[in-house]
């Protein structure tokens, strides 16, 4: 019998052993422990984490467990987090989920933080907060106004001996100045990406101030006669393909992934480029301090309505799990309001919404920030209004339907634009629907 | 530790109950010790399968929780799902492929290296290596190099006049980068059919060459029959990791399944569905599917091997 017994002690001892490491901090002081998620670059995670060091300098009780990853990963991440009930306390959010996160209930609405005063707005246009609101309530914050745009190579758009053009141009007047850059100068007019779902939702916006899904997120948001703008749309792209102005499909796929030193825009491949916003201070970084880049509008319709509308480029948001949300919310308070923290930053989140931090970056920036700022000026006065975040079966939509099954389909000359986009809305309305 | 010499001899009528209480003294020790390995297979194989197994029959979403819902799964997974079925059709093609590929090289270059020259050994190492670093990130990395435009592929076909292809755009040839790299990794079945070759007495070649057998004939009569029951094992191996491929298609095609979805390994495919739309319920049933087709297809190669397998010990020589 003895020795049984000393066989449950020993069973005992080690049990208490493994469980001992996991108590041990709970009789620790006050310090408060926040985690936080976001993705980005190497220029994105060492700036943030300079923040981080700032921000424990002035408050040492807290201590920041960060960790951050690529687009894919940082997802990937959150989600078994989530399911295992231990989300970090601040994520950094993005317009395209936060529908599907605040839906399932894991995130912490915002609005009594600025309430209390503990984020402060006084310097913060509305506008620039709208698009964190989820059903009226604010559960993204944030972190710098973006738009899209097409990145100009000034010097070889002047070398094809084309004028830049007015802010209002439309797709007709793309086409002309991309057969005329193919033309004069042997390269691609641009550097692909205009088959992605971003273009089939802006053109119900610049056609019929509509938008790719319904208010409700249960259906489309256009009508079947108005299949006929997206049609339109993927022929000019395709056309455009076949004349050489823009990457064949081929090309694209096989090139995805690449970092940005490889884009045709740096490489002087392509005369512009795609992207969002705040792309161009990477691009720029790449292409070398000589060259000369512009951002503009993405075309819009001819006789319709702005292509563009001002996006929060990302958020923060806080989870619902956290233990100090109160603390994690004067974090994000002095990411938004410190001069010190944007100077480390500059604008490269996209351009920080605070009035009072861009007035003190102004005289500051680079080249590419300064054309940063002078286009998300220039669109301020020639703008559609942003969105409602997307539903929640939009990621579905968007990898299982509109890029496999129709537009892709579609480049590769597999079937028509009208069977393509009867195809999508055919598919789409399935789970949407759900 | 649990070793009955050492114990005493007990009285009859406790001698049951001495042994339980026995089996508590020593074994917990024993078990103690292989804990480690015990809880992490507990907690990272045989929980999360069980876990699986149920989940495939909700339609368990990471951020949304689940349903119980029968069935719905599969039949979505058969009857809804196109994407399913490109995956299924991607997946069988590398594999029948892919693995037959694999084993011709293994098995070459393992007659090429059985021998006893000087520098066999540096050869042996030096063709391994590519499998050792295999599932790695960094082969999969310079394989895409290898086929990029301006990558060594093209360059080879430019010196012919060929023009430049973008192999991992067209959806004709995308696959077949992936088969080939497949083949160029057949190091461990190399190593496990050179064994083999060794175990070959060497008298039957001998005695093949005195009767005037050829080279070709020595292979066919001797070689092949004798090694039949590595081929098996090999066979199956390779099978089963055939269907489970991931990590090429994840970094060669960015885990994309593109152009068409011709990359859209089953394995990929049930990842994206699990870990990017989140649907974790039906990418479960996806796994089990794959499961149950792989015991399916070992269980026909096993049945077959009695026709075609020839084990030495069987009849003797």
């Amino acid at each position: 019998m003895m020795k049984t017994k000393k066989g449950w002690l020993i069973t005992l001892l080690v049990l208490v052993a493994m469980i001992l490491p996991g108590t041990a901090a709970l009789g620790q002081d006050e310090t408060v422990e926040l985690r936080m998620a976001w993705w980005g670059s190497q220029t994105r995670h060492d700036q943030t984490i300079a923040v981080i060091e700032l921000y424990k300098e002035q408050n040492p009780n807290v201590e920041i467990i960060y960790e951050f990853s690529n687009w894919d990963d940082h997802w990937t991440k959150l989600a078994t987090q989530a399911a295992g009930g231990d989300l970090p306390d601040i994520i950094q959010h993005d317009y395209q989920r936060i529908q599907e996160w605040v839906t399932n209930d894991q995130l912490l609405p915002l609005d009594p933080f600025i309430e209390s005063g503990v984020i402060d707005v006084s310097n913060i246009a509305e506008a620039s907060l709208a698009g964190g609101r989820v059903n009226g309530q604010l559960y993204g914050f944030n972190l710098g106004n973006n738009s899209e745009t097409f990145i100009i190579d000034v010097d070889l758009l002047e070398q094809a001996g084309i004028e830049i053009p007015p802010i209002d141009w439309t797709w007709d007047d793309f086409e002309a100045i991309a057969l005329k850059i193919q033309e004069e100068l042997g390269i691609y007019a641009i550097g692909g990406n205009l088959h992605y779902s971003e273009h089939w939702k802006g053109t119900y916006i610049t056609c019929c101030d509509a938008y790719a899904y319904n208010a409700e997120g249960d259906g489309l948001g256009y009508t079947e006669e108005q299949d006929q703008y997206f049609v339109d749309y993927l022929n000019l792209i395709k056309d455009l393909t076949d004349a050489g102005a823009i990457p064949p499909i081929e090309e694209t796929i096989a090139r995805t992934g690449l970092s940005v030193e490889d884009a045709y825009i740096v490489t002087q491949q392509a005369a512009m480029e795609y992207g969002w916003s705040n792309m161009l201070v990477a691009v720029w970084n790449a292409a070398g301090e000589d060259r000369t880049f512009i951002e503009h509008s993405v075309p819009s319709m001819a006789g319709g309505y702005p292509r563009n509308y001002i996006k929060p480029s990302m958020f923060w948001s806080i989870s619902k799990n956290s233990d100090h949300p109160e603390e994690a919310a004067k974090f994000i308070d002095f990411f938004t309001n410190s001069v010190e923290a944007n100077e480390i930053m500059m604008a490269e989140r996209g351009v920080p919404i605070s009035s009072a931090v861009r007035e003190a970056l102004l005289p500051q920036l680079n080249p590419a920030q300064q054309a940063m700022f002078d286009f998300l000026g220039a669109i301020e006065d020639y703008n559609s209004p942003i969105r409602p975040p997307d539903p929640v079966a939009h990621g579905d939509i968007n990898s299982n339907v509109y890029l496999a099954q129709v537009v892709e389909p579609f480049l590769y000359g597999q079937m028509s634009a009208e069977e393509a986009v009867a195809l999508l809305r055919q598919e789409a309305e399935i789970l949407l629907a759900q | 530790m649990t070793d009955s010499a050492l114990r005493l001899p007990r009285r009859g009528s406790r001698k049951r109950k001495e042994g339980r209480s026995r089996w508590g003294e020593n074994n917990l020790a024993g078990y103690l010790f292989i804990s480690p390995w015990l809880i992490a297979f507990f907690a990272f194989a045989f929980i999360p399968m069980v876990l699986s197994f149920a989940l495939a029959f909700t339609d368990y979403h990471i951020l949304r929780g689940w349903n119980f819902i029968g069935l719905d799964n599969f039949q979505r997974m058969f009857y809804n799902d196109v994407r399913y079925w490109r995956s299924v059709s991607a997946t069988v093609k590398y594999v029948v492929f892919a693995v037959p590929l694999r084993l011709v090289f293994a098995l070459g270059v393992a007659m090429l290296l059985n021998t006893n020259r000087r520098g066999v050994a540096f050869y042996r190492a030096a063709f391994y290596a590519p499998s050792v670093v295999g599932a790695s990130v960094a082969v999969a990395v310079m394989w895409r190099e290898v086929f990029n435009r301006e990558g060594l592929v093209n360059a080879i076909l430019g010196q012919f006049g060929q023009p430049s292809i973008w192999w991992l755009g067209h959806p004709d040839y995308a696959i077949w980068t992936l088969i080939l790299l497949a083949a160029w990794q057949f190091g461990s079945p190399m190593l496990i059919f050179l064994a083999g070759l060794k175990q070959i007495p060497e008298q039957l070649y001998e005695s093949a060459s005195i009767d005037g057998a050829n080279g070709i004939q020595k292979f066919v009569r001797i070689t092949l029959p004798l090694l039949t029951p590595v081929i098996f094992f090999n066979l199956i191996m390779q099978l089963i990791a055939g269907f489970m491929t991931f990590t090429q298609a994840f970094i060669i095609t960015n885990g994309s399944g593109r152009p068409l979805d011709t990359t859209l390994f089953y394995a990929l495919y049930v990842y994206k569905r699990g870990f990017e739309t989140y649907e974790m319920g039906y990418a479960s049933a996806m796994a089990w599917v794959m499961l149950a087709v792989i015991a399916l297809l070992t269980a026909i190669v096993f049945r077959t091997s009695s026709h075609w397998v020839y084990y030495e010990t069987d009849e003797g020589i």
